[in-house]
């Protein structure tokens, strides 16, 4: 797979509070490192954008979004705790910038996902839809 | 911070039904574009890989459809939670079992905040 895409590609973090485990010096060690990583990347132009998000939230379902509850869990390893969005156009060279990410070794880890323009439910309609005329031939 | 959370819909939704969903999803992104309220958004592609480990290992995910997949996300500019939440609960696509994630940003990496308190509780 090696389409281009002009949307570019999203980096999503997860990760615990691993960070909380290590002590002052080692804490710092990884801030320096990660902040290196990223003005680095952010001098190449390979970054559109990027957040830390708090590690508390909510999570709204249920139909009209009746049901608000707490979450997600900061405990968890699936927490999403940051993102980055690349301007990089292939899944290869996206992989490769998040492959040299210094959390990794703590055991964050990173979903690397095509940005799209397209609703994906408008690409399942239309999926859904040749699938049926298949049928149907 | 709104990130959609699952992608099962295709299941229960006809195409036509899909595409009105769509639709609504759309003119909800515009509207709040519009008044200044969306700042920026974007659909995920379903397919995508996972880089973790002191390995550096890559493998397929996130399941293309499953309750905890991220679909897309909006960056609100918005004051508080209490209008996040609101907004999150106009999401056309809560009645087929989409959830939405509501997140504050924050100011700084939640790493370096925890470095800062540990620093004072040393020097305390």
């Amino acid at each position: 797979m090696n389409t281009q895409n002009q949307n570019g590609h999203m980096l999503l973090f997860s990760s615990n509070e691993w960070y909380k485990e290590l002590s002052h010096d080692e804490i710092q060690k990884v801030i320096s490192q990660a902040k290196a990583w990223f003005d680095r990347l952010n001098a190449q132009g390979k970054i559109k954008g990027g957040q830390a998000l708090a590690r508390k939230g909510a999570i709204v379902s249920g139909k009209n979004g009746r049901l608000v509850s707490d979450g997600p869990f900061a405990e968890s390893k699936e927490a999403i705790g940051g993102y980055l969005l690349l301007d990089v156009e292939t899944l290869e060279e996206a992989i490769a910038i998040a492959r040299t990410n210094p959390a990794l070794a703590y055991g964050t880890s990173i979903e690397i996902r095509p940005v799209t323009d397209e609703c994906p439910l408008d690409t399942w309609a239309r999926e859904s839809a040749l699938q049926e005329q298949l049928a149907n031939a | 911070m709104l990130l959609f959370r699952g992608t099962e819909l295709r299941k229960s939704l006809s195409p036509e039904e899909m595409q009105r969903v769509s639709e609504k999803w759309m003119a909800w992104f515009r509207r709040l574009t519009e008044q200044g309220k969306a700042v920026a958004g974007n659909p995920l592609e379903r397919e995508g890989k996972i880089v973790s480990g002191k390995d550096r290992i890559v493998s397929d995910g996130p399941f293309a459809e499953s309750k905890e997949a991220i679909g897309g996300y909006f960056l609100l500019d918005v004051a508080t939670m209490d209008e996040a939440l609101a907004i999150a609960r106009e999401c056309p696509g809560l009645p087929y079992g989409i959830r939405v994630e509501v997140r504050p940003v924050a100011g700084e990496c939640p790493m370096a905040s925890e470095a800062r308190a540990e620093a004072q509780l040393a020097t305390a």
